[in-house]
């Protein structure tokens, strides 16, 4: 509306005033006009003075000053004003056409019409826009997705492209016109890049040439109804029988507060059910999946919301993660300085959980020690491990009620590396003996503790004893092993309802970055429970009550409750997920589409989990087919022991990736890990429009942003380039409509006020 | 009915309470049968205890009714003399969760094949699905803390300080028998024809034999260890 008004007034468009340069080409010198201009001027000023005296001065001047205003309009007519600009010569000059084919145009977000339809009506072969455009260029119509192509028309769109790779299309357009005279390019997308690509390289070479991208915006910006369910952060390995927390991002456009099912299913089983409250328009929420791996190999894993009434995108409701679960058993020590009944009954909650093996040591008197669940007589045969490669077999260490002063200095050391270096989980327990009341405080292990110790502990007052009920803390409430049985909401009852417990270490602060899961409501105030922080490259837990087996033992529990088994087993698995192995291999993607490659990656150590930067590391990827291909990977230099190698898959389906790592000859270590090669479906997952993208590439470009509904100018504005074969046209503008009106407004205000005055 | 009058008042937080059960009986003694050697043995084997192991235990008697709900803070206890045991229904289903949840109860001194049916017959109302079996001298419990290769007959005070028969009634071998549960840990530990309590209550008397005193401190070291660790 505006710009019609501007055309209306100034006779042409704000595109041709934007691309002009101002000139002045009179017919006659500028010289006679400035002398015309100072006479007109005189005659006005001498006839205003000689003017009656009841006139005022200031009437005077406002009079003189319109008659000046009319003059100037006058002269600037007869100087001859235009706009010089460049414009093409027809049909000597070619235009790239390109348009979306990806699956996001079949988004039916226009008034019920898809985006690809409402591109195919505006580019329709013999329509007015191509016609338009067909008599001023060659027209070149690609089709762009993951790849760019020649096709003859915008019918030829299938609209199935897998992905939107923006960088690539403006790259490879401006490749395959690079011959030729190009005017500019029109790009036709909703702009739902998913390659991430860098646009800015194409862009600057677009700019370079002066060649504008004018774009064509299709879709809405926020679809709406619509649900989306991202961002899956699930671990790649759990253990068998582990309760798993996924936590996945959901965007809701016109739902606002409706409760919907969230569903997890493992090949067609389901694994969980838990219900949502879908967020309001604009404000993506995160929401937690939990669940239990029961079934052992990479298993895909589904999280769905099913589809609610009058959704744009039934796709983008479900969302999988490949995890890997693993079968095998996580040996945890557990050193117990003192016999109490925490040792029996932690054993007995894990003893039937064949993903761990407490490994107990205790001390059952001076320099006298209780082996239990050991592997062999030799196994801790001299007490607790002095060396770190006999320590680091272990991928958890439980700490029970033992004094610092019972390990050397060394042992100490080894006792913080154990999490930081080795990567172990580490968990203290409470206990007479235990944190600042067993002298931690000043030990290398008080920093990797996700707790504040004392500074120091009074020994003239009685011991400090405390009986705390147990209650979650937001992060407890959702943390993984925290899950008890019956769903969040039964889970959260039952946590409210358990038997008290007992605190012999007045445990009050968590350290910051440091997670307290549970805490304690005594008599002097609250207590920490249960306390967690990653610490290096490993985990710190501390649960400084002494007796968490009356959950188990107490009158109030009913014997078939299981509350003390599920949290000891859940703990313990927590304390032992991710600990790394000497090898650990990954990929940088769980799905990737056929031939679109991803990198292998290969972190390596040796048994003191020293990284290893020599180290001769192979990878056999296994492909769907069966087939074998030999990957080396090799060091990244960014960082010690971490090794990589791309890997670009060409059949759909599941790839088994066998890494080993050996060095002079020594195998240092085996790991397997797994992708699959398929439609990963990114075209359905934030899909509306980006204008933000698009503005910017018609901006740093030169180029226009248009809406189907403003296309009208687009042939005309395509027009105005200085890129191709051109040609300089002047643009006259002293019959501009608003110069008219100006000067007719100047002079009929002078003859009205002079009227008034009496003076005409 | 006396016993019901005994109660524990024990100062909370440590590792460990000998507890002694309280339980009814059909012999009309002055405190009941529970009470045999009691506080002194409990108090003695408690000294040895605790110089033996690093045990942070309560140094003083605890005695316990089996319906009362607190026991279930003490998963270990001490039951004498049993061979009069009549249990209430109260008491049969206190000492019956106790053990399923994972409680470990230690039987001593009861002697002769009238006892030990007696003592059986409760047992049979208390877990009347799990058998009572004999221990084997393999058995984890006899390696706890000390290497303990056979089962001694541990005379009462009167007949070990004359150095007569060792037996009472017609008990004579004296056995080691328990209840497992399901998973083979052990709920019961019976110690029948044989009295570890009055070797521990006469550990200091020089007429006293030390072999039995000994012994008796051993096993009582493995019941405590085992039922702490198992």
């Amino acid at each position: 509306m505006a710009e019609r008004l501007f055309e209306l007034l100034f006779k042409y468009r704000p595109v041709v005033f934007a691309r002009g340069d101002l000139v002045f080409a009179a017919p006659w010198p500028l010289v006679v006009v400035l002398v015309l201009g100072v006479l007109a001027l005189g005659i006005g000023v001498t006839a205003y003075r000689r003017s009656p005296a009841a006139v005022s001065a200031r009437a005077r001047a406002g009079l003189l000053g319109l008659r000046i205003g009319a003059v100037a309009v006058l002269v600037f007519c007869l100087t001859g004003p235009a706009l010089r600009v460049s414009t093409i010569v027809p049909q000597q000059n070619f235009l790239g056409i390109l348009v979306d084919d990806s699956r996001s145009m079949r988004v039916a977000d226009g008034d019920g019409r898809t985006r690809g339809a409402l591109a195919a009506d505006v580019l329709a072969s013999g329509g007015p826009l191509m016609r338009a455009l067909g008599e001023r260029f060659k027209l070149r119509v690609f089709r762009f997705a993951e790849t760019l192509g020649r096709v003859d028309s915008v019918e030829a769109l299938t609209f199935d492209g897998r992905r939107t790779d923006l960088t690539e299309a403006l790259a490879a357009v401006r490749r395959d016109l690079a011959t030729v005279p190009l005017a500019g390019l029109v790009l036709v997308t909703d702009g739902a890049d998913n390659a991430a690509g860098v646009l800015a390289d194409p862009l600057l070479s677009l700019a370079a040439d002066g060649v504008p991208v004018h774009v064509v915006g299709l879709g809405r910006e926020t679809l709406e109804p619509d649900v989306e369910l991202s961002r899956v952060a699930a671990p790649p390995t759990v253990l068998e029988g582990t309760a798993v927390a996924v936590e996945l991002a959901v965007r809701a456009a016109g739902y606002e507060g409706r409760r919907v099912p969230l569903q997890v299913e493992d090949e067609g089983r389901i694994l969980a059910r838990t219900e949502i409250r879908l967020p309001a328009t604009g404000e993506p929420t995160s929401v937690r999946a939990h669940f239990v791996a029961t079934e052992a190999g990479p298993r895909r894993v589904r999280f769905s919301i099913p589809l609610q009434d009058g959704e744009l995108i039934a796709e983008n409701n479900t969302v999988e993660a490949l995890i890997t679960v693993e079968r095998r058993t996580e040996r945890i020590l557990y050193f117990e300085g003192e016999p109490r009944f925490e040792l029996k009954f932690l054993r007995r909650a894990v003893a039937e959980d064949e993903g761990v093996a407490v490994v107990t040591l205790l001390r059952t008197a001076e320099d006298k020690f209780l082996r239990l669940g050991v592997e062999d007589s030799s196994e801790l045969a001299s007490g607790f491990p002095r060396t770190r490669a006999e320590l680091f077999r272990y991928r958890g260490l439980i700490l029970g009620s033992v004094e610092a002063s019972f390990f050397t200095h060394d042992q100490l050391q080894m006792l913080a590396e154990f999490v930081s270096a080795r990567g172990g989980g580490l968990l203290a327990l409470g206990g007479r003996q235990a944190f600042a009341e067993g002298g931690w405080t000043e030990t290398p292990l008080a920093d990797v503790l996700p707790v504040v110790l004392e500074r120091a502990v009074r020994t003239d007052t009685a011991p400090f004893f405390a009986e705390v009920a147990v209650e979650l803390t937001p992060a407890g409430r959702d943390h993984p092993a925290l899950q008890l049985r019956g769903g969040a909401e039964a889970s959260a009852a039952r946590w409210d309802s358990l038997p008290v417990l007992s605190m012999l270490n007045p445990v009050r602060e968590v350290k910051a970055g440091a997670s307290a899961l549970l805490l304690g409501r005594g008599p002097g105030g609250a207590y920490v429970v249960l306390a967690t922080q990653r610490y290096g490259r490993g985990r710190s837990v501390a649960l400084p009550v002494q007796d968490s087996w009356m959950w188990q033992m107490h009158a109030d529990m009913p014997p078939e409750d299981d509350t003390h088994e599920v949290f000891w087993r859940q703990l313990l698995r927590h304390l032992v997920a991710d600990v790394p192995d000497p090898l650990d291999a990954a990929v940088s993607v769980d799905r990737v589409e056929p031939g679109r490659p991803l990198t292998l990656s290969a972190e390596v150590a040796d048994s003191g989990y020293v990284r290893l930067n020599g180290a001769d590391v192979r990878a056999t990827v296994v492909d769907p087919a069966g087939g074998e291909h030999d990957v080396p990977l090799r060091w990244t230099v960014r960082h010690d022991g971490e090794y990589e190698a791309a890997y670009t898959p060409s059949l759909a389906g599941r790839y088994e990736v066998r890494v080993t790592a050996s060095q002079r000859g020594q195998l240092l270590g085996q790991a397997t890990t797994y992708f699959e090669a398929g439609d990963v479906g990114a075209e359905f997952f934030g899909a509306g429009r980006q204008t933000g993208t698009l503005r910017r590439i018609a901006e740093e470009t030169g180029g226009r942003y248009y809406t189907p509904a403003n296309l009208r100018t687009l042939p005309e504005d395509v027009s105005f380039t200085e890129s191709g074969a051109t040609v300089v046209e002047h643009r006259e503008l002293w019959d501009m409509p608003v110069l008219l009106l100006l000067l007719v407004g100047l002079l009929s205000a002078e003859w009205v006020w002079r009227r008034r005055r009496g003076l005409a | 009915m006396e016993s019901r009058a005994v109660s524990a008042v024990a100062p909370p937080g440590r590792a460990f309470y000998f507890t002694r059960a309280v339980y009814s009986d059909y012999r009309s003694r002055s405190r009941g049968n529970w009470s045999t050697d009691f506080p002194k043995a409990d108090r003695q084997f408690l000294i040895g205890l605790t110089r033996l192991t690093g045990i942070d235990a309560y140094e003083r008697e605890h005695p316990m009714r089996l319906d009362d709900p607190a026991l279930r803070r003490y998963p270990f206890l001490y039951a004498v003399e049993v061979g009069a045991m009549a249990l209430t229904e109260a008491e049969v289903t206190g000492l019956r969760g106790y053990l399923l949840a994972g409680g470990f109860l230690v039987i001593d001194d009861f002697w002769g094949s009238l006892e030990w049916a007696n003592f059986e017959r409760e047992m049979q109302r208390v877990l009347p699905e799990y058998p009572i079996v004999e221990l084997p001298l393999d058995h984890p419990l006899l390696r706890t803390f000390y290497a303990i290769e056979e089962v001694l007959q541990v005379p009462n005070v009167w007949q070990g300080r004359r150095g007569g028969p060792t037996w009472e009634r017609d008990g004579y071998v004296p056995h080691l028998r328990a209840i497992a549960d399901d998973r083979g840990r052990l709920m019961v530990l019976i110690n029948w024809n044989s009295d570890l309590g009055d070797a521990w209550e006469w550990a200091e008397d020089p007429y006293y034999p030390l072999p039995f005193s000994n012994y008796a401190y051993r096993l009582g070291v493995n019941l405590i260890l085992y039922g702490m660790s198992r």
